[in-house]
């Protein structure tokens, strides 16, 4: 405790709010008779302008060093007294608030058991002023570039956006061109944009922006320090092709090696030298070293080296390793779809990979897509066009065992089936087998009426995981509970959407955590929507949780537009104040408070064998503190003596 | 000039405190030449009427060990301090209760009845218990009354050091006494032990993982505890990161985990609070089902955090007059 420093007591009627239900005269009248309060001062809306300036007013009059004001939530206005303390020169660790509106007078209906309860409140305020210390404002220079992990529609527009205002992007996918999803879509309902064309420009605009730099075929390996001041290390995989490439293409048709392309979801072929899609970014090709004949008899003679105009092929191309440093990292890294193999109850009712002709939704892009493997004609195996086509919603979602929500995209994917085999022929006649329907907007909804009317049948089971799918024949049979069984000869599955396969390897390395569904989990729900748990990363687009192409957009431009105006270039960033420190005297350095901390701010020092705190990480919630079993640890703004002190003050 | 007085005295405690400073070895032929001992019980034949008729303050330094639960433990703790200049709390009993103020969870009546009705290994067809005052013929015979609450001895007289340990090393004696013949004292209410956890001393401390996990705590008779790493990694609870260094790592050494004798370090106000909660930290559970299954081995909560130091916590006793 340091010498005995003025306290003043502010007391605000906030209008009625507070006024009306605690007996204020009584309460003045109370403090005043405390013998620790220097001045106490009563206003009716301490926060309005007239209020604001009563308040530095009375501060400067009273020379005042520690301010209590009971009044509302600390989440409301404790900013707001703190700056103008610190305008009159009051250090802001030594403003504290009671709240005797959130916690007393909103919800006490007694006037007396109110005023009581607030005298108790501000009574714990008073008990901790004494132990109330100064705390120090630092600030941080930042680094401005961006890191974005995941090339798809969210990862490239939040390149795009970034790159514009004058960031160096750098972004990074596993994949070996960008585009993602989005890229393997024929047209984006419900407007039925054609995707390649909305994405084309796009990725040309990335090609040929200096300040963005494309890592594909590549994965993050490490990612450390805190908003402002990232240091990732990125694995850059061979490729056996050098940057020269421009995908022209040439080598391709001397290679005599055949492999399922996995652009069309195994459904055609490449070479073994092969790109994603003609005009992929980058344009460089790649070699699948596992069935390269150069890895193996040799027998092609590198027929693809002698047709190369650019000499970019390399056999002897080794992985490398890439280390950027960027303010913020941007998780575009996108979803899986449910497979309906890989369960036993999906597995047996709808035999995917059993029967002919059933597709999921994905594979049925692919088909119907004009660059897909039947050059966008969606045909049976016998190479006929499908007469009677039957879309199952909901495939694996909705269901406690499976996926225990719903996507929210599938049923658009879904009715786009229709519109689509009608494009090709009208006379293809399209049953919908569904439970639920959910359509995010306006215009989702009226497509779907749209297509009803079109000629989609749309037929509501009782129980969407009791869809059955048998052959009978040639044709496949489909029942249900609540509808006739009815016979296609093609079945599309609406399969839902699930975390990527990436995401709890990429969670455990930057440290943030996914939410129940497996998805990346936001700071808030809503004010902090693209923020993940720790600041300074965010997650976008259908890596948060399974999202539209235009949701997805949405969030990569939020996500941008809170990075770019938080980190300014030449701008330094506030850090917490009310950090832990670790009194180096007293740390024992026996390591509990390591792993406790969710921001990975606490290190241990090897050296000196003790724990430190990373103060521009730690974001001050006490955990450390509260592990600490020798006191070493200290919370500031809630160290134990204060806490102590707060408790003896309420039960006084 | 005269040589410096001192008593050695002891209230509840089993004696250990007594044996250490034996176990000065030669070492307590030079404080007995240094000094002149006015009271021991327990080696030396002195009466308390010999105490009562000194002045005030002749005594230079009282050394008290045990926990007070008596009326009498009371009144020569009084005694002494109002005869000493200096009193020195020694070892856990002294310090803040020790194993006695386990005593704490129940109460004067419910220890009478078990030790003296229902201890099964019992002969008492009488159903005779301790009475502060019983007719012997024409004498009256009294007995110190026995208190519902046990005391750290600064519950009830001033103290001006403390030394830790059950019992405090003999090392710390020496060093405390050489400090108190050479006049060169820290401040007063100075705990005589250094001011760190006890990892900072123990070798074991360099195995310790940084994301330390327990999925089930054991006991020490479950496993054949490996000496080459650290205790609370092995899932054993090692009271280490919560009690002050000082005692030379010497449970450690011998195997066996700190139960937490030197009691908590100065900014700590309870010390099996803090590890309870710094065990929270590291239990490895995600369900109520994985939790009791971890604390299943962990019958004595008590006796495991609280051993030493029950008087000192923020549980209070069931019974205080306060």
């Amino acid at each position: 405790m340091e010498e005995k420093k003025k306290t003043i007591l502010y007391l605000c009627n906030c209008g009625k709010n507070i006024a009306e239900f605690i007996n204020m005269d009584e309460l003045q009248t109370w403090a005043k008779s405390q013998g620790n309060i220097d001045a106490v001062e009563i206003h009716d809306l301490l926060c309005a302008p007239n209020g604001k300036s009563f308040f530095k007013e009375k501060l400067n009059a009273s020379k005042a060093e520690n301010v209590i004001i009971a009044a509302c939530s600390p989440k409301m206005h404790e900013a707001t007294f703190s700056k103008l303390a610190e305008e009159a020169s009051v250090n802001s660790g030594r403003v504290l608030m009671a709240n005797i509106r959130e916690q007393c007078s909103w919800v006490t209906k007694d006037k007396e058991h109110a005023t009581k309860k607030a005298k108790h409140l501000i009574s714990a305020a008073l008990a901790k002023a004494p132990f109330l210390e100064n705390i120090e404002h630092r600030s941080l220079e930042c680094l401005t570039d961006l890191l974005i992990i995941g090339g798809g529609v969210a990862g490239i527009e939040a390149a795009i956006t970034a790159s514009r205002a004058g960031r160096k992007v750098y972004i990074v996918d596993k994949n070996i061109s960008l585009g993602g999803h989005v890229i393997t879509t024929e047209e984006v309902a419900p407007h039925m944009e054609c995707a390649p064309c909305m994405l084309a420009p796009r990725l040309a605009m990335i090609k040929n922006d200096p300040n963005i730099q494309v890592i594909t075929n590549a994965e993050v390996k490490a990612v450390r320090g805190f908003k402002g001041n990232f240091e990732a290390k990125i694995k850059v995989k061979k490729r056996y092709i050098e940057n020269s490439c421009i995908g022209c293409e040439a080598c391709f048709p001397v290679c005599p090696v055949e492999r399922k392309s996995e652009f069309h979801l195994g459904m055609g072929s490449t070479k073994a030298v092969y790109t994603l899609f003609p005009g992929s970014v980058p344009a460089a090709a790649i070699i699948d070293d596992s069935l390269c004949k150069h890895f193996s008899d040799k027998s092609c003679n590198d027929a693809c080296v002698k047709e190369c105009p650019f000499g970019s092929i390399n056999f002897e191309q080794t992985d490398s390793e890439l280390i950027v440093k960027v303010g913020a990292v941007v998780v575009a890294s996108g979803f899986d779809s449910f497979n309906p193999a890989k369960h036993p109850s999906t597995a047996t009712h709808l035999k995917y990979g059993e029967l002919n002709n059933v597709y999921t939704i994905n594979e049925f892009e692919r088909l119907a897509a004009s660059n897909g493997p039947s050059g966008g004609r969606v045909l049976l195996k016998d190479g006929t066009s499908p007469k009677n086509v039957a879309v199952i919603h909901c495939v694996g979602s909705r269901r406690e065992d499976i996926l225990n929500y719903c996507s929210g995209t599938c049923c658009v994917s879904a009715t786009k089936v229709g519109h689509m085999l009608r494009k090709q022929d009208k006379e293809i006649k399209v049953i919908n087998v569904h439970n639920d329907l959910s359509f995010a907007t306006p215009e989702e909804y009226s497509f779907y009426t749209k297509e009803r009317t079109a000629g989609t049948d749309y037929r509501r089971s009782t129980d969407q995981s009791a869809v059955k799918l048998a052959s009978n024949g040639k044709a496949i049979k489909v029942s249900a509970p609540g509808i006739t069984s009815f016979d296609a000869d093609m079945v599309i599955l609406a399969t839902g959407a699930i975390p990527a396969k990436s995401t709890p390897e990429l969670a455990s390395l930057l440290n943030i955590e996914t939410d129940k569904f497996g998805f990346f989990k936001s700071a808030s729900s809503l004010l902090e929507k693209t923020l993940s748990t720790i600041d300074g990363i965010h997650v976008v687009g259908s890596a948060q949780h399974p999202a539209s192409v235009g949701d997805s957009i949405a969030l990569a431009h939020s996500a941008t537009a809170e990075i770019l105006s938080s980190l300014m270039p030449g701008r330094k960033i506030e850090l917490e104040v009310a950090t832990a420190t670790i009194d180096k005297e007293r740390c024992a350095g026996c390591k509990l408070c390591i792993s406790v901390c969710p921001y990975s701010a606490v290190v241990f020092n090897s050296e000196k064998k003790i724990s430190e705190v990373i103060e521009a990480i730690c974001r001050g919630c006490g955990t450390c503190t509260a592990s600490c079993p020798s006191g070493a640890s200290k919370a500031r703004m809630f160290t134990n003596e204060q806490i102590a002190a707060e408790i003896g003050g309420l039960f006084k | 000039m005269s040589k410096p007085k001192v008593t050695f005295y002891w209230c509840a405690s089993c004696g250990g405190c007594e044996e250490t400073v034996v176990d000065l070895a030669e070492g307590v032929l030079d404080v007995v030449a240094a000094v002149d001992i006015v009271l021991w019980p327990v080696a030396l034949d002195f009466k308390y009427k010999d105490i009562e008729a000194m002045a005030d303050k002749s005594i230079a330094v009282s050394f008290i060990n045990g926990a007070v639960r008596t009326s009498e433990q009371e009144h020569i703790c009084k005694l002494l301090r109002q005869k000493s200049q200096l009193v020195v709390s020694f070892g856990s009993c002294a310090g803040s209760g020790g194993i006695p103020a386990l005593a704490n969870l129940t109460n004067k009546q419910d220890i009478f009845t078990t030790v003296y009705l229902d201890n099964p290994s019992l002969d008492n067809k009488e159903k005779k218990v301790p009475k502060e005052l019983s007719r012997e013929g024409k004498y009256d015979l009294t007995l110190p009354s026995f208190y519902d609450t046990v005391y750290k001895l600064d519950d009830i007289i001033e103290v001006d050091y403390y030394l830790p340990g059950c019992p405090p090393t003999p090392e710390l004696i020496a060093q405390a006494v050489g400090a108190i013949l050479k006049n060169q004292l820290p401040p007063k209410g100075t705990i005589l032990s250094p001011n760190k956890a006890l990892c900072s001393s123990c070798k074991l401390n360099d195995s310790k993982p940084e994301d330390i996990a327990i999925k089930e705590i054991k006991r020490v008779i479950d496993i054949k505890l490996d000496p080459s790493k650290c205790y609370l990694a092995q899932g054993v609870v090692c009271m280490g990161p919560a009690t002050r260094d000082g005692c030379g790592v010497s449970c450690i050494n011998g195997n066996m985990p700190c139960t937490g004798c030197f009691g908590p370090t100065d900014s700590v106000k309870d010390q099996g609070a803090e590890m309870i909660s710094a065990l929270g930290g590291i239990i490895d559970a995600d369900s109520s089902e994985q939790l009791n299954k971890c604390f299943a081995r962990l019958p004595d909560p008590a006796g495991t955090f609280y051993r030493y130091g029950m008087s000192a916590s923020l549980l209070g006793s069931k019974n205080k007059k306060e």
